[in-house]
């Protein structure tokens, strides 16, 4: 991946329906008028949400000229989660470490016989 | 390249991490070790770090500068700014991971509540993500100690990550 296509996935990923379109393509290849279905909107709209996918390569799209189905291509989504999982890992350490600093202040502070305000 | 321009991405509703944690002490404690610079100095980072710069001015539009240093002498820099301090019980802030070179490595607009449950205080931890490099995930990595132990964690998480990713109302 080069630089800033994280960022292209999670701006692709920002959208409710673009999420929604993913969501449907992990059981199986569907066809645009199939994806289209459920959604309350026209069919370029959808398309155009289909080549937003496409350019961030969360999607690949058949060559058939009247049936091009679309399939779910998992690396980038992993890349993204991937990321939100270790800064989740960043956070969790620095709260261990917080807990520990106010435990450590709050016993200080009654061995002083005085409490912070 | 992502550079120091506010990012386009910034108005996209991207998922969000999230972390919460009951800390067993006061609101008004925990948001003061938050918001005061020498006591947020004393944990900020994962243990064994230490941070030779930490300055923050706790208002709204005011300045965060961070340095973390590793155990092995690695210096990590992050800036920042505050966009709402609510004392105490909101922070919400924007920061960012720099490179040797002093650029960003990622943006992350962050949201800290602090609400009190009892005697203790439930802190939540909201970030959301308006841009990141190829680069910021190394970055990550090596930001961390005993990171290969928790792999396995890592994995399981990943698992979840990406299922949560696809809910299509988050």
């Amino acid at each position: 991946m080069g630089p800033d296509s994280l960022s292209v996935t999670f701006a692709a990923l920002a959208d409710p329906t673009r999420r929604a379109i993913l969501a449907r393509l992990i059981s199986s290849e569907v066809s645009v008028g199939k994806l289209a279905e459920p959604f309350d909107m026209t069919l370029p709209a959808v398309t155009k949400h289909l080549h937003v996918l496409e350019r961030a390569g969360l999607i690949v799209r058949g060559r058939e000229a009247q049936w091009r189905p679309c399939r779910l291509r998992a690396a980038p989504l992993k890349a993204a989660a991937g990321w939100i999982a270790e800064y989740q890992h960043v956070w969790e350490r620095r709260l261990d470490r917080l807990d520990d600093y106010l435990h450590d202040l709050q016993k200080k502070g009654k061995q002083n016989g005085r409490k912070k305000k | 390249m992502a550079a120091r321009k506010n990012s386009p991405n910034e108005a996209l509703g991207v998922p969000d991490m999230l972390v919460t944690r009951l800390l067993d002490a006061p609101r008004e404690l925990v948001f003061s070790v938050w918001t005061d610079a020498e006591q947020l100095r004393q944990w900020w980072g994962p243990k064994g770090f230490t941070n030779p710069v930490c300055e923050v001015s706790s208002r709204s539009g005011g300045a965060i500068r961070i340095h973390m240093r590793a155990p092995n002498g690695t210096i990590y820099p992050m800036i920042g700014t505050y966009q709402e301090v609510v004392a105490p019980e909101r922070l919400v802030f924007k920061s960012s991971a720099l490179d040797e070179n002093g650029q960003p490595l990622f943006e992350v607009l962050h949201t800290v509540t602090f609400a009190a449950e009892g005697h203790k205080t439930r802190l939540t931890v909201q970030a959301h993500v308006l841009t990141t490099t190829a680069a910021g995930v190394p970055h990550l990595k090596g930001a961390q100690e005993g990171w290969s132990q928790s792999l396995d964690r890592l994995n399981t998480r990943l698992n979840l990550m990406s299922e949560s990713l696809l809910k299509p109302n988050s």
